[in-house]
């Protein structure tokens, strides 16, 4: 102790100050710049979903430089680029990724219709990306480099099915769905199967257009019917409205829903209505993995909101990239050969891998929308 | 249930109207279709929202927010119209050029507000004291809104059929050139008509916004082409035939809902407006009601 | 050489992009000129992408085979649609054909709940279409295009075209049958149109009724009239510089969308001709 010089404590102490709370480890892959391409629609219609993906790349980005997310001590950097919900930008921006040489693996788009035009071209080049909102039936069947951190509906909608008719013991639905969205319609579809494997009876099926705002005509006519329960296939934006406009008519029907409903703001916006309304998701805001609770609390400082579900698997993408990293994966063939080889990664969704579909392995949790955001639906 | 579909499509025409008539104002009397009319739908119903989040009172949020976008109107066309007036450019031209201004208002609202909904209150609709009148359910925010637009419209007729102003936008309409030669100042009628027309979309965007509680970037996309098919259905460029098209497209919808139609509901609309286009071009009220309005 | 080979590998799918968008634009430029604003070019482009894309998956058509039928298809529907409109003149025929694309569309969505069958995937879009429709195809198409329109522009036909622009009753008075020429125009719009949506459906891998909507033809139409209405050339000009365009200017990042918007209003008020008439001395004015 005696031989500890001054200089060298003072040292010590500079290390102790500098030294990221998280303390990065020292991995393979050290001092090395790793260019991670992400595609997100930022702006045009689908921008109000991809700006959560953007915000949660840049807290990611942050997190790697406090030592937060330990990349193994390697300069990992998610460079955001907006594909403006234009797929012919997707697929440039694809193209760019894939052969600027310094870009190992690309995450993103946001919607499933974009990565069914551009996943083909990483395809073409043996060029691993992963989709982090990109929900539809087949997108992984694209090729063997096509990797996916997100459950698809229909990984989510029959467990849903299952837990409320266990709980309600419903005998007749009705479904609303938008048919001009492959993941509402998908939603629809798979609603429409679930409930009739359960032997429940369907009296009626509305469908709306994305961007209504006003649902009474559908809502009415559901009402006519009078369903025990009501599957709801939308995004949040018309998802809340649907249960806003529910509760003004009067119907007391319970009602239930995919991914799309999993908004942090559903019950602030949708109102006492939203009470009980039953969410199969992906992510739960509220779950006590450390990195989540973190997550969301630095997320909401630093933007203002909540993150979403959008935001939550963007994160988690950015965790898996980074654990990769940690271990020595810097190139495209070590980063799908580290995809292909997960087993089981932390990250805010709780621990996730990959099935041999390359589809992300990890159960959906049940919500119930409570006044305060979501509980587990018991 | 059919006496709640018919009120559902009254409260939801009459939001339509009030956009058309804007809408089909500017095409009265210029000839040219306005694009940018939605951004300015949304534009106002932004402002609104933050001049309440601010604790300004509704109804005065709501004059602001509608005289903001009369101003709007007036600054669209100086920068978008007015030059290719003066140049003679047609029709199509200024079209483009409406494309242009409505993407650089949406770039605008979305560098101040982001992509994320805004709601006037939060924890649901204030939806007022809910109403249950024998066989129909509606609220007290639903006939406030309602009667708004009606009062807005009848206003609105009011002006051009009994004020000077609306004799001179009648004259500008009926014809340009010799409302000029009569001493109309055409510059000063046409920056008028721009202020009429888009302080009454953008009260359509508030009460919009106001009635779902929900103010977002893309609000103004439907009701661009919906508005297509409420002009054509009244006339273009006939206020009373907007008012009364926004009603039938209000109608017409819902109750393609209530028939169980609710996937061909646009298709029927669109139809409705297609056959009439062929069969009526000059839509159910006749030819240029403005000019006798 | 090298260099060059290099730049193609990194950006073939937007030259394949200009290629197709400027086929678009002609087909679209074709029944401006004959002075019908006639807006059903996404419309025309999305049923002749189905049309390929589902003899190609379904019935396994060659590449040229696949097109051919898709040309067929939309050129009877162009011809079907002229009919009813044949009166309608100006704004009043642009919204009836916007109406006409909405109904598409919405067919598009629903067709396959309508037949019971998987025919264009609803929503859910039409997956893995044989990415056949290479760079030599697309530009060669073009220069067909180019060379069939260049061609035509000689005949008497192209006189007809430019005297029904212009005024139709003196055209009348001359003996020409205006509803021939109108409904022609139409058909070979719809032609072209057709070409560039089995070309589309071709280099995307994938399509979806939302390729096809309103928003296609509001981009059609604003590549050509930056370029200019009044020449092919405008339009194929229009349509390369507005596809390039976004990827220029990425570097604004949160400032790409509003310089757009900028752009794009800057070009029409300063050049209302289109940009086609820097270099050919002031503009033809086409009254629509």
């Amino acid at each position: 102790m005696n031989r500890i010089t001054v200089p060298a404590l003072a040292l010590i102490a500079i290390a102790a100050l500098v030294a990221p709370s998280g303390a990065a480890s020292k991995g393979p892959a050290a001092g090395k710049d790793v260019h991670v391409g992400v595609i997100a629609d930022v702006t045009g219609g689908a921008g109000v979903y991809g700006t959560p993906q953007k915000n949660a790349y840049e807290l990611a980005n942050e997190d790697i430089k406090s030592g937060k997310i330990d990349a193994g001590g390697a300069n990992l950097v998610f460079d955001v680029q907006d594909a403006a919900t234009d797929g012919a930008q997707v697929v440039n921006l694809m193209q760019k990724f894939t052969t600027d040489g310094k870009t190992p693996i690309v995450l993103g788009p946001t919607l499933s219709g974009e990565a069914f035009k551009a996943f083909p071209i990483a395809k073409g080049a043996n060029f691993p990306v992963m989709g982090t909102s990109t929900t539809a039936e087949g997108v992984t069947a694209i090729g063997p480099t096509v990797f996916r951190d997100s459950l698809a509906e229909s990984q989510v909608i029959p467990t849903t099915v299952k837990r409320t008719h266990d709980k309600w013991h419903y005998k007749t639905a009705a479904i609303i769905y938008g048919d001009d969205n492959a993941f509402t319609k998908t939603d629809g579809d798979i609603f429409a199967r679930e409930l009739k494997a359960a032997g429940v009876d369907v009296v009626d099926t509305e469908t709306f257009h994305i961007k209504d705002t006003d649902f009474q005509a559908a809502l009415t006519r559901i009402e006519s019917k009078h369903p025990d329960v009501i599957a709801i296939g939308a995004l949040f934006p018309e998802a809340t409205k649907i249960i806003q406009q529910a509760g003004k008519l009067g119907i007391k029907a319970h009602m239930m829903g995919g991914n799309g409903l999993n908004s942090p703001e559903m019950y602030s916006v949708a109102g006492p209505a939203a009470q009980g309304v039953v969410v199969g998701a992906a992510w739960f805001s509220g779950a006590k993995y450390p990195s989540n609770v973190d997550f969301v609390k630095h997320y909401t400082a630093k933007y203002g909101k909540g993150p979403d579900q959008f935001a939550a698997q963007s994160y988690a993408a950015a965790q898996i990239i980074a654990s990769l990293v940690r271990s020595g994966a810097i190139t495209k063939d070590e980063m799908a050969n580290g995809l292909k080889n997960v087993k089981v990664i932390q990250t805010v969704l709780g621990p996730v891998g990959f099935d041999q579909n390359r589809d992300v392995k990890s159960s959906p949790v049940i919500l119930s929308i409570v006044k305060d955001g979501f509980a587990y639906f018991h | 249930m059919i006496a709640q579909q018919l009120l559902n499509g009254l409260f939801l025409g009459a939001v339509y109207a009030l956009f058309a008539v804007g809408y089909t104002l500017v095409f009265g009397v210029l000839d040219i279709l306005n694009l940018a009319h939605a951004a300015i739908f949304t534009a106002a119903a932004f402002a609104a929202y933050s001049l309440v989040a601010a604790g300004v009172p509704l109804p005065l949020a709501f004059l602001i927010a509608a005289v903001m976008a009369g101003i709007i109107g007036i600054l669209l066309d100086r920068v978008a119209f007015a030059p290719l007036r003066a140049r003679n450019a047609g029709t199509l031209v200024p079209l483009i050029s409406s494309i242009g201004v409505a993407i650089i208002i949406g770039a605008i609202l979305r560098g101040i507000y982001g992509v994320d909904e805004r709601h006037f209150t939060l924890g649901g609709v204030d939806t007022g004291t809910t109403i249950h009148a024998g066989p129909v359910t509606f609220t007290s925010v639903e006939v406030a809104i309602f009667l708004a637009a009606i009062a807005l419209m009848v206003g609105l007729s009011w002006i051009l059929r009994a004020t000077t102003l609306g004799r001179r936008i009648r004259a500008v309409a009926e014809d340009r050139i010799a409302a000029a030669l009569l001493g109309v100042d055409l510059e000063r009628t046409i920056a008028a008509t721009f202020f009429i027309a888009s302080s009454l979309g953008g009260a359509a965007g508030i009460l919009t916004g106001l009635e779902y509680n929900s103010v977002t970037l893309d609000m103004g996309g439907p009701i661009e082409l919906k508005g297509l098919a409420v002009i054509i259905l009244g006339g273009m460029g006939s206020v009373t035939g907007a008012v009364i098209g926004g009603f039938i497209l209000g109608a017409v919808e819902t109750l393609a809902v209530a028939k169980g139609l609710s996937s061909w509901r646009d298709a029927i609309v669109f139809g409705v407006m297609f056959a009439l286009l062929v069969l009526r071009p000059t839509g159910l009220f006749g030819k240029r009601a403005l000019r006798a309005a | 050489m090298n260099a060059l080979i290099d730049f193609y590998a990194k950006h073939s799918r937007l030259i394949d992009q200009i290629g197709v968008n400027a086929i678009l634009a002609l087909s679209l430029s074709v029944s401006l000129q004959a002075g019908q604003l006639a807006l059903a070019q996404a419309a025309f482009m999305g049923i002749a992408a189905y049309v390929s894309a589902i003899l190609a998956m379904n019935a396994h058509w060659p590449l040229l085979a696949t097109i051919a039928a898709a040309m067929l298809v939309s050129t009877a529907v162009a011809m079907l649609l002229a009919l009813p409109v044949r009166r309608l003149r100006g704004v009043f025929l642009a919204i009836a054909t916007i109406g006409f694309g909405e109904i598409v569309r919405v067919f598009a969505n629903n067709l396959d709940a309508l037949f019971h069958r998987t025919l264009t995937g609803g929503a859910e879009g039409l997956s893995g279409i044989p990415n056949d429709a290479t760079t030599p195809v697309i530009y060669g198409s073009l220069a067909l295009v180019a060379i069939a329109l260049y061609l035509l522009s000689r005949t008497k036909f192209a006189l007809a075209v430019a005297l029904v622009r212009e005024d139709e009753h003196a055209a009348r008075g001359v003996g020409v049958d205006v509803g021939s020429i109108r409904m022609l125009s139409l058909a070979l719009g719809g032609a072209i149109a057709g070409l560039g949506g089995a070309l589309y459906a071709h280099a995307s891998f994938f399509i979806t009724p939302t390729d096809f909507g309103f928003a296609r033809m509001e981009q059609i139409l604003v590549w050509c009239v930056v370029g200019g209405v009044t020449s092919p050339l405008g339009a194929v000009l229009g349509a390369t510089l507005l596809s390039i365009l976004p990827e220029v200017i990425r570097f604004l990042a949160d400032y790409r969308e509003i310089t757009n918007g900028i752009i794009l209003l800057a070009v029409i008020l300063f050049a209302p001709g289109g940009l086609a008439s820097f270099w050919r001395g002031g503009a033809v004015r086409v009254r629509l």
